[in-house]
C-alpha cells in the first residue's frame, strides 16, 4: 500500500509542477485532459507495481477469529509458528467487527475467491452460519476452532470440551464459596456454541444436576434483585450477562457490581478471556475487589497477574497457542494430502491457580493444575519461540 | 462532471490495485461479490445523500438499518409472511423519517441532534425487539420457527441479493442492480423534475427557496422519509444477505459509510450539491477497498489505518482537482 501511496503522490506532485495552461487555449479543456492524465497515469503505475502481498506460490492458509482480543494474539503466535515450520503463507485475521457473523463470512468468502488452500474459523453463530459454511466446506478444506459448527462438513474441530471446562469453572466457584452465595456470569456471546456449553457447565456444576435451568427467585438479602437459584448459588438476573464486545465488557460488569455492592459472598465469573480483567478493573474502581471472588476463563495476562496477586481464584484455560498452531498444521498437511494431522479429540483444558495441584482425571479427561508462575513462564516461552 | 472525476479516479486506482493484488481478484465471482456489497451500501448512501443535498444530516441511518433488519426478522418470527414483512419494514422506515422530518421542520430542532438521538433510540429499540431471540436474528432461525417461510424467504434472497435458493451461492449482483434502479429513480427526481430543483435550492439557501415559493418544510420531510425508507430497505438486504445479525451491532457505523459515500460522490456537507451518478460512485469506494485489504492479506492491526489513509488520500486528491478546476473556470 505504501508503494501505491508513493506512486500516487508522485503523479499528483507532477500535476502541480506542470506549467499553467494558457487561458487563451481553452483552459477548461486542457485541465480536463490533465485530470484524465492523472487518472490514467495513476492506473498505469499501480498496475505495473507488484502487490505488496506475498506471492510466493506457497500453500496459503487462512484463519479468522470471532473478535479482536489478546486471546487471539496468542493463537496468532501459534499459527505463525506452525506456518514457518510447514513453510506455508498465513493470513491470520482478528475480526475487527466483534462477533459480527456477516463480516466474518465476508472475509471467508473473499479467501475462497482468492483460492486459499485451507480455512480455519472460530464460528460466531453456528446455527445461522451452517448453510454458508457448508457451501464453503465443499470448496475449501475447512476446520472450526475454538467454536464449532458440527453440521457443516468441516474436517475437524480444534478446541476444548467447553461444557466440561464450564464445570471446572463451577468447581472453582464452589471452592471459593463453599457455603453458597451470589454469582454473576459475564460472557461475550451467549448464543455461540462455546458460550452456551461453557455457561451450562457452570450452572450444572453449581446446581449439582444436568441441564439445570434454575428456580426463579429474589435475592434473600436484597429482594429487589431478581435472578435464579442454582443449588446454594443465586445467579444475578438468572442468566449470563452478554456484553457483545470486549469494549462493552467493563460497563456491563460495572452495572452488575453496582447492583450487588454490599451483599455477602459474591463471586464474579468471567467466561471470555477479556471478562476477568474487566471485572477486576470495575471492582477495583469501586473499591470492591477485596469483597468479591473472581473466577476466570482463558489466559489473559491480567487474569494471570490477578491470580498471582491473589485477586483471582483461578482460571480455566484453553490453549489458544495450540489452537492456532494445530489449525495451521492440520490445514497445511491436508493441502499436501496428509490427513494425519487432523485433530480427533478435544484439547484438554487446564486449571491455573496460584499454588497449582496434582493432575486429576475428571469425567474421563486428564486435567492439569499448573501453578500460575509456571504456566505464565511456559506461555512466554511459547510466544518467544515464534519471534517477530 | 468535475465533482465525480475525483471519485472516478479513486475507483479506477482501487480496482487496478485490487486486480493487481491477486490473479483471482479480477475474476467475475469476486467482482460480483464486491458489487453486491456496493449495492447495499449504495442504497443507504442514496438516502443519506438526498438529506445532505437539502442541507441536513441523518446520523440515525445506521441504527435504522439495524432496527429494520431486526424488525424484519422478528416480524417473520412472529408469523408475518416475508412478502408482507418487506413493505411493513419499509413503512416503519418511512415513519421514522417522517418523525425526524417533523421534529426538524416543525419544532426546529437541529437535524444533527434529532438524528443523533434517533441513533440511540433505534439501536435501543432493536435490542429490545431482539430480546426474546437473545439479541440475534437470522434467516435460519426464522425458517426453523416457520418452515412455510423457507421458499418465500429463499426467493426473496434470490431476487434481492442474488444468492442461489439452494445453497446460498452468490449468482449475480442483485443488490447492485437494485442500486442502479433506485439511483435511476433518484436521478430522475433530482435532475429531471421540479422536486430536484427544490432540493438543490433548499440546500443552497433555505430562505431563498422559501421566498421563491418552495414549501421547504414539506420537501425536507419528504426527503427524510425517503432517506429512512431506503435505510430500512438496506436493513432488509442486510438481513437477507447475512447469516445472522446482532441487534447491538447490525448496521453499526453505516451512517458514516453512507455520509462518506455521499461526500466522496460529490455531495457537499453545506448542501445544494450532488448527483445520482456521484452517489453510486461514492458508495462503491469502501467495498472495493475492504475487498482489497482482504485480498492483500493485510494484518488486522493495520487495516483500519490503510482504509482511513486511502480514503483521506482520495478525498484530498479530489478536493485539489476541484479547487484547480474552480480557479480555471
Amino acid at each position: 500500500m505504501a508503494c501505491q501511496f508513493a506512486a500516487a503522490g508522485y503523479f499528483v506532485n507532477n500535476l502541480y509542477e506542470l506549467p499553467d495552461p494558457s487561458p487563451i487555449i481553452a483552459g477548461d479543456a486542457v485541465f480536463r485532459l490533465l485530470r484524465l492524465f492523472v487518472v490514467v497515469a495513476l492506473t498505469a503505475v499501480l498496475a505495473s507495481l507488484p502487490a505488496c502481498s506475498n506471492k510466493s506460490g506457497k500453500i496459503k492458509i487462512a484463519v479468522v477469529t470471532n473478535c479482536t482480543a489478546e486471546f487471539w494474539s496468542i493463537a496468532e503466535a501459534g499459527a505463525t509458528k506452525a506456518a514457518k515450520e510447514a513453510d506455508v503463507d498465513l493470513q491470520f485475521r482478528q475480526l475487527e467487527k466483534d462477533f459480527d457473523a456477516a463480516a466474518q463470512m465476508q472475509i471467508v468468502d473473499s479467501w475462497v475467491k482468492q483460492g486459499v488452500n485451507g480455512i480455519a474459523v472460530s464460528v460466531i453463530d453456528p446455527k445461522n452460519q451452517t448453510e454458508d459454511l457448508t457451501r464453503i466446506a465443499k470448496k475449501v478444506p475447512l476446520i472450526t476452532m475454538d467454536n464449532d459448527a458440527d453440521q457443516t462438513g468441516r474436517l475437524c474441530y480444534i478446541g476444548i470440551n467447553n461444557y466440561e471446562a464450564g464445570k471446572a469453572v463451577g468447581r472453582l466457584v464452589k471452592k471459593a464459596l463453599p457455603k453458597g452465595g451470589t454469582v454473576a456470569i459475564f460472557i461475550g456471546d451467549t448464543k455461540s456454541a462455546n458460550g452456551t456449553a461453557r455457561t451450562q457447565g457452570v450452572l450444572d456444576e453449581l446446581a449439582g444436576q444436568k441441564d439445570a435451568t434454575g428456580t426463579p427467585a429474589n435475592h434473600p438479602v436484597n429482594p429487589k434483585l431478581a435472578g435464579k437459584q442454582f443449588g446454594q448459588y443465586f445467579l444475578v438476573d438468572g442468566e449470563a450477562k452478554q456484553d457483545g464486545s470486549p469494549t462493552n465488557a467493563s460497563p456491563v460488569a460495572g452495572a452488575v457490581l453496582g447492583r450487588v455492592q454490599g451483599l455477602p459472598d459474591l463471586c464474579m465469573i468471567g467466561l471470555y478471556a477479556y471478562n476477568p480483567p474487566a471485572i477486576m478493573s470495575e471492582a477495583r474502581s469501586r473499591g470492591m475487589l477485596k469483597d468479591i471472588k473472581v473466577v476466570g476463563f482463558d489466559e489473559n495476562w491480567l487474569t494471570l497477574k490477578g491470580i498471582a496477586d491473589g485477586e483471582v481464584i483461578g482460571t480455566v484455560v484453553q490453549d489458544p497457542f495450540m489452537y492456532g498452531y494445530k489449525s495451521v498444521e492440520a490445514l497445511a498437511a491436508k493441502a499436501r494430502g496428509d490427513d494425519s494431522k487432523l485433530v480427533k479429540d478435544p484439547i484438554p483444558y487446564r486449571v491455573v491457580t496460584k499454588d497449582g495441584g496434582p493432575d486429576e482425571t475428571i469425567n474421563g479427561l486428564l486435567v492439569k493444575f499448573p501453578k500460575v508462575a509456571d504456566f505464565e513462564a511456559k506461555l512466554r516461552d511459547d510466544l518467544k519461540s515464534v519471534g517477530k | 462532471m468535475t465533482r465525480i472525476l475525483g471519485v472516478l479516479g479513486l475507483l479506477v486506482v482501487l480496482y487496478t490495485a485490487l486486480i493487481a493484488s491477486d490473479p483471482n481478484a479480477g475474476k467475475p465471482d469476486n467482482l460480483i461479490s464486491v458489487a453486491n456489497l456496493q449495492g447495499r451500501y449504495g442504497v443507504v448512501t442514496l438516502g443519506a445523500a438526498l438529506v445532505i443535498i437539502v442541507g441536513g444530516i441523518d446520523l440515525s441511518l445506521g441504527a435504522v438499518v439495524g432496527c429494520a433488519a431486526v424488525l424484519f426478522g422478528i416480524l417473520m418470527n412472529d408469523g408475518v409472511h416475508p412478502y408482507a414483512a418487506v413493505p411493513l419494514v419499509i413503512l416503519f422506515g418511512a415513519l421514522v423519517g417522517f418523525t425526524n422530518g417533523l421534529l426538524i421542520t416543525r419544532l426546529k430542532v437541529q437535524p444533527f441532534l434529532v438524528t443523533l438521538c434517533g441513533m440511540f433510540i433505534f439501536r435501543g429499540v432493536a435490542q429490545l425487539l431482539a430480546q426474546p431471540m437473545r439479541g440475534t436474528v437470522g434467516m435460519t432461525s426464522v425458517i426453523e420457527a416457520h418452515r412455510e417461510f423457507n421458499d418465500p424467504l429463499r426467493t426473496l434472497r434470490y431476487l434481492l441479493i442474488g444468492k442461489a435458493p439452494t445453497d446460498g451461492e452468490l449468482l449475480f449482483p442483485a443488490q447492485f442492480i437494485l442500486l442502479i434502479i433506485l439511483a435511476g429513480v433518484v436521478g430522475f427526481f433530482l435532475h429531471r423534475t421540479a422536486y430536484g430543483r427544490y432540493w438543490y435550492a433548499i440546500g443552497h439557501s433555505e430562505l431563498a427557496a422559501k421566498y421563491a415559493g418552495v414549501n421547504v418544510n414539506r420537501q425536507r420531510v419528504s426527503v427524510y422519509v425517503v432517506c429512512s425508507a431506503l435505510g430500512s430497505l438496506g436493513g432488509i438486504l442486510l438481513f437477507l444477505d447475512a447469516p445472522s445479525l446482532q441487534s447491538n451491532n447490525a448496521g453499526y457505523t453505516w451512517e458514516l459509510y453512507a455520509i462518506l459515500g455521499a461526500v466522496l460522490g460529490g455531495c457537499s456537507l453545506r448542501g445544494g450539491e450532488g448527483t445520482a451518478v456521484g452517489m453510486v460512485l461514492g458508495a462503491m469506494v469502501l467495498p472495493v477497498l475492504e475487498n482489497l485489504v482482504n485480498f492483500r492479506g493485510d494484518k488486522s492491526d493495520v487495516i483500519p489505518v490503510v482504509i482511513g489513509l486511502t480514503l483521506l488520500f482520495g478525498a484530498i486528491v479530489d478536493e485539489l482537482i476541484r479547487q484547480r478546476s474552480r480557479v480555471h473556470r
